[in-house]
This record gives structure tokens, sequence and C-alpha cells, in this order.
């Protein structure tokens, strides 16, 4: 009995030991799964390889980060044949979700080329002719989402409004010349900056062909969900799978991770080269 | 980085992009020895732009007190301590600045030279309102002239540089200044808030708008510009302090524009911190009961000529016409004249858009009014 007890001990830690000690493979392998999924705390996860993305210093434009914080990202993807996933979890003690002044957002971005070619764009943001397909999560964007109030009173609690035109009692009943009055105020949103909102989707669909000419994608393709981790985040980004990504014929990605806590905004960010992209 | 012309700094200096002046510059004076900060220029303007939601603490226009009043807060000494060696000297008798500018003394990985203000900076718009210099000792206001208990107003709005520390600072290009007039503009459609423009502002006049996630900033009330007309704070000015317009370079000056006659002729106009390095398009004419020691740090080796000059203003009636077109009409005068004892403002063709006498005309009214027989008294 003594025997039978020590022996199914010595099973155990033998499959815990496995499970623990997952060996990161050097590429992204994509699994096929039949559903795929949002949360990244589903099971789904457990069974998928995984891929240690050492991050570097964006340094090469200005502004530059000239100091490293997030040393690396799990990776891990899966795919349903028409939508691939991709989780990425990292640390960060912190959560940065306040924007404001000097406040800075917790962030991740997934980088595709816009075409599977062997002949990939220049990993940090592409280069002209070769566009990139970026999806940036962002953590305040997360919090909205989930329901955390678009206002002003949900970064300064105490702050007090005296007014706004929007909310002058002729417009009560005139829910155009509200809408109208509002953005006169704010033209970002009138010109439709997405970044001006409505926020309902934490992830941004967005194109380069090199640095500074981010723009908005022309569709919003992709969804994703972020949540805290004991010490960190885990993201997971969904877009519909690139044209032409088959089992044959791999492709690439890049990742880079914004901590907010460290001054992390735009240029100023951890990057990784391409990584081979693999549909498994 | 390119080498620019910078005529403020009397000598050539590094810039993120190649010299590129616009067709007009649109350039402001401001008198600060008329400023009473009754803030009527920042009410107008809070008004007009900045009344919606993220724009609560945003004042495109303020007025502060100095030598203790920032807004945001220390927006001048924090960036005065943090460049190096900000001495002038003087080359073929012209002023020439030895030290280096913000864009000369960026850090590695770095555009500029800057530094980011916190929340809480922008929350004490009014801080060190109507503070003294120094103590008031007892009965030094009955003093005249005063003791050296000195402060004075500082009105500010965006300073439409010719080598803007924000355009230079935005990774993304979306900063621009209109080749039209020179207004400097925040794209609204572009912009992803990542605030390098906040922080390469050295004079702090972007904002970050938390709810649109962009930053913003004055825009000159541009559409009245296209008009002719004068932005808000400059028609709203109670005291008569601003008059607009638009400035050429130096070798370029007319006589006739307002704005050339008084920073390049007379010289009684000066830049707000010349040694950023920016070319701000705002002049002040400095306070003249200020040590000069304080305002030289703030407007340049210009300061004892300009004093000078204003001091010397009852003596010199082309000055005192001009000064007396200030504020006297929301149109902007392109051009001017004395005629007389009255100045004419006028038009880019030289129709006239208002016609000012400089000189107040005395009427001595009798004690006794013979006409309706009355005693007349003084007393209200």
């Amino acid at each position: 009995m003594r025997s039978i007890t020590s022996l199914i001990l010595v099973v155990l830690l033998f499959t815990a030991a496995c499970k623990k000690a997952q060996v990161p493979t050097a590429e992204v392998n994509v699994a096929q799964v039949k559903e795929i999924t949002l949360d990244p705390n589903a099971p789904v996860w457990d069974a998928v390889s995984l891929h240690v993305s050492k991050m570097i210093l964006q340094d090469l434009v200005e502004p530059r980060l000239m100091e490293a914080s997030t040393s690396e990202t799990q990776v891990k993807a899966i795919t349903n044949g028409a939508e691939i996933a991709f989780r990425l979890e990292w640390l960060d003690d912190s959560q940065s979700d306040m924007p404001g002044p000097k406040h800075f957002i917790d962030g991740c971005a997934v980088q595709l080329p816009a075409k599977v070619d062997p002949n990939v764009p220049a990993p940090q943001m592409g280069e002209v002719g070769k566009t990139v397909e970026i999806s940036f999560w962002r953590a305040d964007w997360q919090a909205i989402v989930e329901g955390r109030a678009d206002n002003i009173n949900a970064i300064y609690p105490n702050a007090s409004i005296d007014h706004y035109p929007e909310d002058a009692k002729s417009l009560e009943n005139n829910p155009q010349a509200r809408a109208e009055t509002s953005a006169r105020y704010a033209p970002a949103r009138a010109l439709g900056n997405r970044r001006a909102g409505p926020r309902d989707q934490p992830v941004e669909d967005l194109i380069a062909d090199g640095p500074s000419t981010l723009s908005p994608a022309p569709n919003a393709i992709s969804k994703g969900k972020g949540v805290r981790t004991k010490n960190g985040w885990a993201v997971v980004i969904t877009r519909p799978i690139p044209a032409g990504f088959t089992v044959s014929t791999p492709s690439q990605v890049a990742f880079a991770i914004w901590e907010g806590s460290h001054v992390e905004v735009g240029a100023r960010k951890m990057r990784t080269g391409w990584v081979p992209l693999i549909l498994k | 980085m390119a080498r620019v012309n910078n005529w403020q700094l009397g000598r050539e200096m590094s810039y993120w992009y190649p010299e590129s002046r616009p067709q007009k510059q649109f350039a402001a004076v401001f008198d600060t020895n008329k400023c009473i900060a009754c803030q009527t220029c920042t009410l107008a303007c809070k008004t007009t732009w900045t009344s919606g939601k993220g724009q609560e603490y945003m004042l495109w226009n303020n007025v502060e007190s100095k030598p203790y009043g920032s807004y945001p807060l220390a927006w001048d000494l924090n960036l005065l301590s943090l460049l190096d060696g900000q001495n002038w000297g003087e080359e073929n008798g012209q002023p020439v600045y030895k030290g280096s500018t913000i864009f000369e003394s960026a850090p590695a990985g770095e555009r500029v030279l800057g530094w980011r203000p916190e929340s809480e900076d922008y929350a004490y718009p009014n801080v060190g309102e109507d503070d003294c210099a120094g103590g008031i000792e007892h009965g030094a206001s009955i003093d005249i002239p005063h003791q050296m208990a000195w402060f004075y107003y500082l009105a500010r709005i965006c300073n439409h540089c010719t080598y803007p520390g924000c355009l230079a600072s935005c990774p993304r290009g979306s900063i621009y200044k209109r080749p039209e007039d020179g207004i400097v503009l925040v794209d609204q459609g572009r912009c992803r808030g990542y605030q390098e423009c906040v922080r390469g502002c050295p004079y702090k006049k972007v904002f970050f708008n938390p709810m649109t996630s962009t930053s913003e900033k004055c825009i000159a009330c541009y559409p009245k510009i296209e008009q002719g007309l004068s932005p808000q704070c400059f028609a709203n000015c109670i005291g008569k302090i601003r008059v607009a317009g638009f400035i050429n370079t130096p070798d370029k000056a007319e006589a006739d524009n307002p704005i050339d006659y008084l920073v390049h002729i007379k010289k009684v106009a000066l830049p707000l911190f010349p040694q950023f390095g920016l070319e701000p398009n705002v002049y002040y004419i400095p306070p003249i009961h200020v040590p000069t020691a304080f305002t030289k740090q703030m407007f340049g080796p210009g300061v004892d000529k300009a004093v000078e000059v204003y001091r010397n203003a009852p003596n010199d009636k082309d000055l005192t016409s001009l000064l007396g077109l200030f504020g006297s009409t929301e149109a902007i005068m392109r051009k001017w004249k004395r005629v007389g004892d009255k100045a004419i403002g006028m038009d880019e063709n030289g129709k006239e858009l208002v016609n000012v006498p400089f000189k107040e005309p005395v009427h001595i009214r009798p004690a006794y009014d013979k006409l309706y027989q009355i005693t007349r008294t003084n007393c209200p």
C-alpha cells in the first residue's frame, strides 16, 4: 500500500514537473483549435506551446526608450481557421490605466506583415511599400469597456464641474444639438479620431509603413481582453488569420509592450524583432 | 538636425527640421505695464474653446503674477534649471546667445530638452497672485516711488513659435505650422496623445485632454484671423494691452507694420525667454518697474533699451500714437501711421480701420455753471 502511494506521488510530481517545465519554442506555434477565446484564463491555453519573446529597447528613432523595463513576454497562439488569437503575458507590478498629464497607459501590440511573404518588412513599424498591421491593446480602454465611467470624475474623483455647454437646459430635448455642442469642444471626436472614443473595444487596429506613419486601419478587425495577473497582465488579442498563412507558408509576428508607470508611450516602448509564426 | 537662423539669438542654431518660414507670421505685442490681471482674456478663451469634457483645467490663455505665479506650476523655473549656461555675449555690437537652446541640449534619445508637468501642476492657475517679490515694510505702501516690492502680470498664450518645441517633439508629425500665417496647430485627427508636445513645449502651452486622449492648444482663433479679426483674448482685453498682427524678419522690417515697428525698429517689445531657442512670436513690452536682473532673464538682453524707449514714450509721438492703437479695433491692423495727434490703423491695402486721438482733450469745468446758474462740485 505504502509503495503504491509512493508511486502515485512520484507520478503526480513528475506530471506537475512536466507541466511546469514547458520548454519554450523559438517560434510562435499556432495551435489549431475548434473555438478560439478572448479569455486569457481559458483552459485551452494550457495545452498550447509557449514562446518567450525577449524584449529589446526601442532605440532606433527618437524619442527612444533609454532604460529597459519589461524583459520578456510569454506568447501563445491559437486559431480556428478563420481567426487567430494571441495570448501575451508579462510582468508589470503597477497597474497603469488612468490617463492624464504624465500618466501613461499599460499596453501591448501584435504586429503582422500585411502580406504573407518571405521578404518581410522592417520589424520596427514596417517600411514604405511594406505595410504592417498592428493590433494595439490599452489598459484604460479595457477598464472602460468593463464599466469604468468614461468621464473626468473617474480620473479625478473630487473634480467639481460647474457646467458643460452640452448640458445647457435649452438643449435638454434636442439630442442632435447636444451632440453638435459636445463635438464642438471635442475636435478629435468630431474628426473621427478613434482615440477620442467611443471606447467599445480595448483594441485598436492600425497600419504603418515605417516609424512615424502609424495610422488607423481601414476596418476594425481585432478584439481583445486583458486581465491583471498576480504581478502583471495577461492579454488576448484576436484578429482574422492573415490571408495566405498556412501550414506550408509561415509568416512572422512581432510584439511590443508599454509599461505606463515607466513613462512608456508611443515610440518609448519595449519591442521584439520578427519571430517566426508557424501554423501547426 | 538642421541648421537654422534664429534672429532672436543673433546666430544659427540646430533644429529638428530645416528653416521654413511661413508666408506671413502671426505675431502679437503685449504691454505688461497695462495688464491688470482681470482675466477677461482667460475667460474669453475658455468660453470660446475649452468648455468641454477633459478641458476643465485647460487654460490656453492665462495670466500669472510674476515672480511667484506660474501655470502650470513652475513651468519657467523647471526649464530654466535644466538649461545650462544661458549667457549672452555681443558680436559687432549685437547681442548673441552663447548658451544652448532646448534643441541643442536635448539629452540622448530625446528630440528636445523638456519635462512633464503632473496633474497637480495644473490645479493652481492663480498661485502667487498679487504676491510681491519682497515684504512691504510698515508705511512703504504710501511712499512714492514704491520700494522694490514689485510684481507684475504676465499674460500668456501659445507663442506660435517659428521653431516650435511641440512640433519638433511630435514623433508622428501631428503638429504643423500653417504656411499662410504661421499658426501652430495640433492635427486632432492624427494626434495619438503621446504628450511628447506637452513635454517639449517649454512654455507648457500644449495640454493633454484625457477625455479625447489627444493634446490640444491655442489655435490663435484662426477662424477669426482668416477674416482679418483679432483672437478672442485680444478683442476682449479690458486693459487694451494687446495688439495682433504679422511680423517680418528684422532684415525685412517695415516701419508701417505695427509689430515690426515695436519689435524691430523701436525694440520696445521683446520675446519671452528667447534663450529657449524657439523664436516665439508673442512679444512683451517689459515691466518698467521690475529689477532688470529678473526681466533680462525673462526677455533677453534688450530689456534696458526697451525700458528706456518706453519711459520716453511721452516725448515720442509716433510710439505714443501706436501704443494708443492697442485694443482700439477688433480688426487686425496690418499698417499704421500718425497724422498730427491722431493714430490711424489700416488694413493691408491702406484702408483706414480706426482713427484714435492719442491726446485726450482736456475739459475744464468751472465750479460755477453760469448757464444753469448752479455750483457744481466734483463730488459724486
